[in-house]
C-alpha cells in the first residue's frame, strides 16, 4: 500500500506548507492572546491547538502518502460510518449550549458534524465521478446525492447546528453546479430552490433560528439579546482600525465583551489588535489557500482527483466566507468557524485532512491513471 | 469545460474576497472611529466620588459643621463563595436580624452583578473594627466610606444651617441642579441650600476599565474631589448655645443683632430641627410628628414667626409722635386705666391706671392709654410710615428663604385687602402693636438696632464670608445699610433714655433683666392671640396654652455705646418681662463675659415683686 514515489517528494507543494504555516502560526498567536488570561486551569488552549495541529500534520501525512483514489473503494464504509457517528452524537452525545454535538472519546471530544462535512466531499466526488456521461446529468441523477447530503443534513440540522447543515448545503450546490448539469435542470433547481426557501422558514427553523436571521436583518433592535454578538463583533472589528490595538490589547476581546472569541469570533480579536493591515494579510492568506487550491484542481491528474480537490476547495472557501461574512455582520451568526483559525480541535483536523488531500492530489499530478 | 467551471469559480472566489476587503475598509477605516468610540464607552466606566462638602463656621471660624467619614458595610455576590455562613456570621457582628440582611440582599438583586448591595449605613467605630478583625472570614464584605456631615453641636442654629437630602427628581427637572444626578446629596434647606453651589465641592472621578459583566480590572485615571468652600456665618457659637440653652424648654425665637453691621449673631428659633433625623432622609412617621408637633418646630419662628408686637411697637409709635410733633416729651396723659373711644372701652394692662403720665413714664411702665391718645392724633397712615421706614411690614432681605413680610397697616392697606374705610377706633390697637400689626422677631429686632444705633437700617445678614479650601477668601458680605429711618436724632434719644428706664428704674417692666456691670435698654411687650372675651375672668393658670399671650422683649446695650440688639419672643409666655426677659439676661450674660474675659457673675436675678403684675 505505501508505494512511495521519490517523484512524490519532488512535486512536494511547499506552497501549500508555507500558506498553512503562516495562517497556524497567526491562528495560535491570535488563540494565545484571546484566551491567556482566562485559563487559569489544565492546559492553555494555545497549546492544545498546537497539539491538534502536530496531530492534524500527522494524519495530513499519512493522507499523502496513500493515493486519494482509494477513496473511491473507502467512500462508502467513511459515508455509513460517518452516518454512525452522527447518530451516535445524536443519541448520546454531550449537550453544550442546547444543542448535541459532541462525542466525549475521553482524551478528545469529537464533533462528528466536522469530519462530516470532508466525508460528503469524498462521497460526492466519487458519485459524480462514477455517474460522468458527458452529456450532463438529469434531474433524476441529482436524486442520489440530494439523499446523500440529505440524510447527514438532517442529523446535523436534528443537534441543532443549523450552520454546519447548511454548509453541506453549500457544498452539495457547489459540487453540483460544478460538474455539468442539463439546461432543464438548472432551470428546475433554482426555481424549486427560491420557492423552499420560505417553506423552510415557516416549517423548518426553530423559533431561535429564525431570531437569529431576523436580528441580523436588524441587530438594533435588540442590542441585548441576540443582536448583542453582532454588534460587539462590529465594534471589535471596527475599532482596529488601521494598525489595531496591539497584540494582547484588544480591549473588546480582552474584556470579555466579545462572545466566543476564540472560537467563532476569533477573526474579530485579530481585526481588533491588528486592525486593517493585519486583517488584509490573513484574508489575503486565505484567499491565496483558495485560488491555490482551485490551481491544485486544475493540475490533477483524473477526473475524480479535480472533483475532489474542487470539493475540499468549496469546503475551506465556504467556512471562510461565512465565517468572516458573519464576524463581520453581514450574514446572520451561524456557528461556522473559521477554518485553521477557530479553536477547536475536530474542525482543525477534519480542515487539514481536506488539506492533506489537497496536497495528495498535487503530489501525484502527474502519476499516471493507473 | 472544466477549465471554463474553474475560472468561474475563481472570479467568484476573488468577487466575495473583495467584498470581504470592502466591509473591512467600512467597518475599521471609513466609520472606525465611531467603533473605536463605542468600544471605549464599552470599557470604561466613570466613578464619582462624593466631595468633602465645604464647612460651615462661625464668626470666630470655629466648625460648626465638617465632614465625617461614614462607614457602610456593602455586599458583594461575586466574591462570596459560601454566602450563607458569611451572612450568618455578619447578621451576628452587625447585631441585626438574618433576615433584614437577606430582604436587602433580595431587593439588591435587580442590580448589575458588579453594584454591591449596602447592607447597612453608617456603622460604628466598634462594628467597624470587628468586621475588619474577621475580614477574611467575610469574603464578599466590604466597607465602604462616604462623606457625611458631621453635627459639632447637634441642633444648633438647625433652622438656620439646614440639612441634606437626596435631590429629588423635582429639582433634578430645575436649571439650578441641572449638573446634578439622582442620588447626589443637596442641601435642601437654609445656608445648606442657599449656598449649595460654593459648599457642594467638584466631585472627583475615578475612570474604571471593566469587563462586560462590569468588574473592576484596572484603574485608569483618578482625578480627586475637590472639596467645597468653607462657608463663615455670623452667628457666634458661645451665643447662640447660650439662646438656645435659655431657651431651652420654651417655644419661641431669639435674635441678637450687631447694631451697628447688621450681622445677627444668634438666630435662635425653639423648638429646634433634629438634624440628625434629616441625615439620609426622613421618615415619614417623624415627619408627621414634626408637622402636628403643637409647638410648630418646622417654623423657623425668627423669620417665619408673625405676631403682633404688642408694647414694643409703642417704640415706633412713640418715634412718630415725637418726631411728627404731635406731642411734646413733657406733654401728659391722664390714664384711669381705660379710655373710651366711640363705643367701646379700650383698656389700659394697668386696671388701677397709671395717673398722670409723661413720655418717659409711658414708655418704662408701658401705658396704653397714653399710646391711644398718641396713636388718635398721629392717625394710623403716619405710623405706618414710620414702621415701614424702620423694616416693619416687609422683608429684610435677609439671604435666608421663605422669609415672611409682616403687616403694618394703613388705611390703604384696609381698603385694598378689605374693601373698607379705616376706623379711627382700629388705629388705637395699632398704636400698642395690636390689632392688625404683624411682626417678625427679625424685624422687631432690626427696627430696635435702628433706633439705638441713630437711625440707620442695616440688612440683616447671616453670612459673613466665603472662602476657598486654599484660604483665598472668595466672597464677603459687607455690612449693607439701607438709609436712614424716619424720625429726628432728638427723639431717637428720647426713646433709647426711656428704654433704660423700662430695665433700670423702679417701675419698669423689664427689671429682671438688669446686670451689674452693664447698662441695658428695652421694651417689654405682651401680644395678645386672642380677643379678651376668650379668657375673661380667667386666673392665668387656667387659660389654655394655646389662648395665653407671647411674651415679647426687644433691647440693646450697652445703653451708653449699644453693640448689640436682643430681641426674645417666647410663644405663649404672658409676660415679657418674666419669660422673655431672662432669656435676653442669659444672652448679655454672655456676650460681655465673651467681650471682657472674666465671667461676672455677681448680682442675683432680681426677684420680681408678687404684688407687681408688669406686661
Amino acid at each position: 500500500m505505501l508505494r512511495f514515489d521519490r517523484r512524490l517528494l519532488l512535486n512536494f507543494d511547499w506552497v501549500l506548507i508555507v500558506a498553512v504555516f503562516v495562517v497556524a502560526l497567526i491562528g495560535l498567536a491570535n488563540i494565545y492572546s484571546s484566551t491567556h488570561l482566562y485559563t487559569k486551569v489544565g492546559t492553555p488552549l494555545y497549546i492544545r491547538e498546537l497539539t491538534y495541529y502536530l496531530m492534524g500534520a500527522g494524519i495530513a501525512l499519512l493522507i499523502v502518502s496513500i493515493d486519494y483514489r482509494v477513496l473511491l473503494t473507502l467512500n462508502y464504509p467513511l459515508y455509513i460510518a460517518m452516518i454512525l457517528l452522527l447518530l451516535f452524537a445524536l443519541a448520546f452525545g454531550k449537550t453544550i449550549g442546547g444543542a448535541q454535538r459532541w462525542i466525549d472519546l475521553g482524551f478528545f471530544r469529537l464533533q462528528p458534524s466536522e469530519p462530516a462535512k470532508l466525508v460528503l466531499v469524498i462521497t460526492l466526488a466519487s458519485y459524480y465521478y462514477r455517474k460522468e456521461t458527458g452529456k450532463g446529468f438529469t434531474l433524476l441523477d441529482l436524486v442520489v446525492p440530494a439523499l446523500l447530503t440529505g440524510v447527514p443534513f438532517i442529523l446535523i440540522a436534528k443537534q441543532p447546528d443549523l450552520g454546519t447543515g447548511l454548509l453541506l448545503g453549500f457544498i452539495f450546490a457547489s459540487m453540483t453546479l460544478f460538474v455539468k448539469l442539463r439546461w432543464t435542470t438548472l432551470a428546475t433547481l433554482l426555481c424549486g430552490g427560491l420557492s423552499a426557501i420560505p417553506i423552510a422558514w415557516k416549517f423548518f427553523l426553530k423559533p431561535y433560528q429564525r431570531q437569529r436571521v431576523e436580528t441580523f436583518l436588524n441587530p438594533e433592535n435588540d442590542p441585548l439579546g441576540t443582536g448583542y454578538h453582532i454588534i460587539q463583533s462590529k465594534i471589535a472589528v471596527g475599532s482596529g482600525l488601521i494598525f489595531g490595538k496591539g497584540f494582547m490589547q484588544g480591549t473588546q476581546g480582552q474584556l470579555d465583551f466579545l462572545p466566543e472569541r476564540h472560537t467563532d469570533f476569533a477573526f474579530s480579536v485579530w481585526a481588533e489588535e491588528w486592525g486593517f493591515m493585519g486583517s488584509v494579510v490573513l484574508l489575503l492568506c486565505y484567499f491565496f489557500m483558495i485560488l491555490w487550491g482551485l490551481n491544485i484542481a486544475i493540475s490533477a491528474r483524473d477526473k475524480f482527483g479535480v472533483l475532489l480537490a474542487f470539493g475540499v476547495v468549496s469546503l475551506i472557501f465556504w467556512q471562510a466566507f461565512i465565517n468572516l461574512a458573519m464576524v463581520m455582520g453581514l450574514l446572520p451568526v451561524v456557528g461556522v468557524p473559521l477554518p485553521l483559525f477557530s479553536y477547536g480541535g475536530s474542525s482543525l483536523l477534519t480542515n487539514l485532512a481536506g488539506l492533506g488531500l489537497l496536497m495528495n492530489i498535487r503530489m501525484r499530478r502527474y502519476m499516471g491513471t493507473s | 469545460m472544466l477549465k471554463k467551471r474553474i475560472d468561474i469559480a475563481m472570479a467568484l472566489i476573488i468577487f466575495s474576497a473583495a467584498l470581504l476587503l470592502t466591509r473591512l475598509w467600512y467597518l475599521q477605516i471609513y466609520r472606525g472611529d465611531e467603533y473605536a468610540k463605542l468600544s471605549e464607552i464599552n470599557r470604561i466606566r466613570i466613578q464619582e466620588i462624593a466631595a468633602p462638602r465645604g464647612n460651615i463656621l462661625d464668626r470666630n471660624g470655629q466648625p460648626i459643621i465638617t465632614n465625617r467619614p461614614r462607614f457602610n458595610v456593602v455586599w458583594s455576590r461575586e466574591d462570596a463563595p459560601n454566602p450563607d455562613a458569611v451572612i450568618k456570621d455578619l447578621a451576628r457582628i452587625l447585631n441585626e436580624d438574618i433576615s433584614v440582611l437577606l430582604d436587602r440582599i433580595r431587593a439588591g438583586t435587580e442590580n448589575p452583578r458588579y453594584m454591591p448591595t449596602r447592607l447597612k449605613e453608617d456603622i460604628d467605630w466598634e462594628t467597624l473594627a470587628a468586621i475588619e478583625n474577621k475580614h477574611l472570614s467575610l469574603p464578599g464584605v466590604r466597607i465602604e466610606v462616604m462623606p457625611s456631615r458631621d453635627y459639632l453641636y447637634g441642633d444648633f442654629a438647625s433652622h438656620f444651617v439646614g440639612y441634606l437630602g437626596e435631590i429629588s427628581p423635582a429639582e433634578l427637572a430645575q436649571s439650578r441642579y441641572a449638573k446634578y444626578q439622582s442620588g447626589d446629596q443637596i442641601g435642601k434647606q437654609g445656608v445648606e441650600k442657599i449656598f449649595e453651589e460654593y459648599l457642594k465641592g467638584e466631585k472627583g472621578r475615578n475612570y474604571l476599565e471593566v469587563d462586560v459583566h462590569g468588574f473592576e480590572q484596572r484603574q485608569m485615571q483618578l482625578q480627586d474631589p475637590y472639596p467645597g468652600n468653607d462657608l463663615q456665618l455670623t452667628l457666634d457659637i458661645e451665643l447662640q448655645r447660650a439662646a438656645e440653652e435659655a431657651m431651652a424648654d420654651k417655644a419661641g425665637a431669639v435674635v441678637v443683632m450687631e447694631v451697628n453691621t447688621g450681622n445677627l449673631l444668634v438666630m435662635c428659633s425653639t423648638p429646634p430641627l433634629h438634624l440628625q433625623e434629616f441625615v439620609g432622609g426622613i421618615s415619614s412617621t417623624a415627619w408627621n410628628k414634626l408637622l402636628n408637633n403643637p409647638l410648630n418646630p418646622l417654623l423657623n419662628k425668627t423669620i417665619q414667626g408673625q405676631y403682633p408686637p404688642g408694647s414694643t411697637f409703642k417704640i415706633v409709635t412713640a418715634l412718630a409722635a415725637i418726631s411728627e410733633g404731635v406731642i411734646t416729651p413733657d406733654a401728659s396723659f391722664f390714664c384711669g386705666g381705660a379710655l373710651n373711644f366711640g363705643n367701646r372701652r379700650y383698656g389700659c394692662w394697668k386696671k388701677g391706671g397709671h395717673g398722670t403720665v409723661d413720655f418717659q413714664r409711658a414708655l418704662i411702665e408701658s401705658c396704653d392709654v397714653y399710646f391711644y391718645s398718641v396713636g388718635m392724633r398721629l392717625g394710623v397712615d403716619n405710623i405706618a410710615k414710620y414702621a415701614t421706614s424702620l423694616g416693619m411690614g416687609r422683608k429684610s432681605g435677609i439671604e435666608i428663604e421663605h422669609e415672611k413680610a409682616g403687616i403694618i397697616p394703613s388705611s390703604a392697606w384696609k381698603q385694598q385687602r378689605y374693601k373698607q374705610k379705616w376706623q379711627d377706633g382700629e388705629t388705637l390697637s395699632v398704636a400698642i402693636g395690636q390689632g392688625y400689626v404683624l411682626t417678625t422677631p427679625l424685624q422687631v429686632c432690626r427696627m430696635t438696632a435702628a433706633v439705638v444705633n441713630g437711625g440707620t437700617l442695616y440688612r440683616p445678614q447671616i453670612v459673613h464670608s466665603i472662602t476657598a479650601p486654599d484660604g483665598k477668601i472668595l466672597k464677603t458680605f459687607a455690612p449693607t445699610s439701607e438709609g436712614k429711618i424716619l424720625g429726628s436724632a432728638h427723639s431717637l434719644a428720647l426713646i433709647k433714655e426711656a428704654l433704660v428706664g423700662v430695665v433700670n428704674s423702679p417701675g419698669g417692666t423689664a427689671k429682671v433683666v438688669k446686670l451689674p456691670d452693664v447698662l441695658i435698654g428695652g421694651k417689654t411687650g405682651t401680644a395678645q392671640v386672642v380677643g379678651l372675651t376668650h379668657v375673661e375672668g380667667m386666673s392665668e393658670k387656667n387659660i389654655p396654652y394655646k389662648y395665653r399671650d407671647h411674651a415679647w422683649f426687644t433691647s440693646f446695650a450697652p445703653a451708653e455705646k449699644p453693640e448689640i440688639a436682643v430681641t426674645v419672643l417666647v410663644e405663649h409666655g404672658q409676660h415679657g418681662g418674666s419669660a422673655a426677659g431672662p432669656v435676653a439676661r442669659a444672652v448679655y450674660k454672655r456676650y460681655f463675659e465673651l467681650k471682657n474675659g472674666i465671667p461676672k457673675e455677681t448680682a442675683e436675678t432680681p426677684p420680681i415683686a408678687k404684688d407687681e403684675k408688669e406686661e
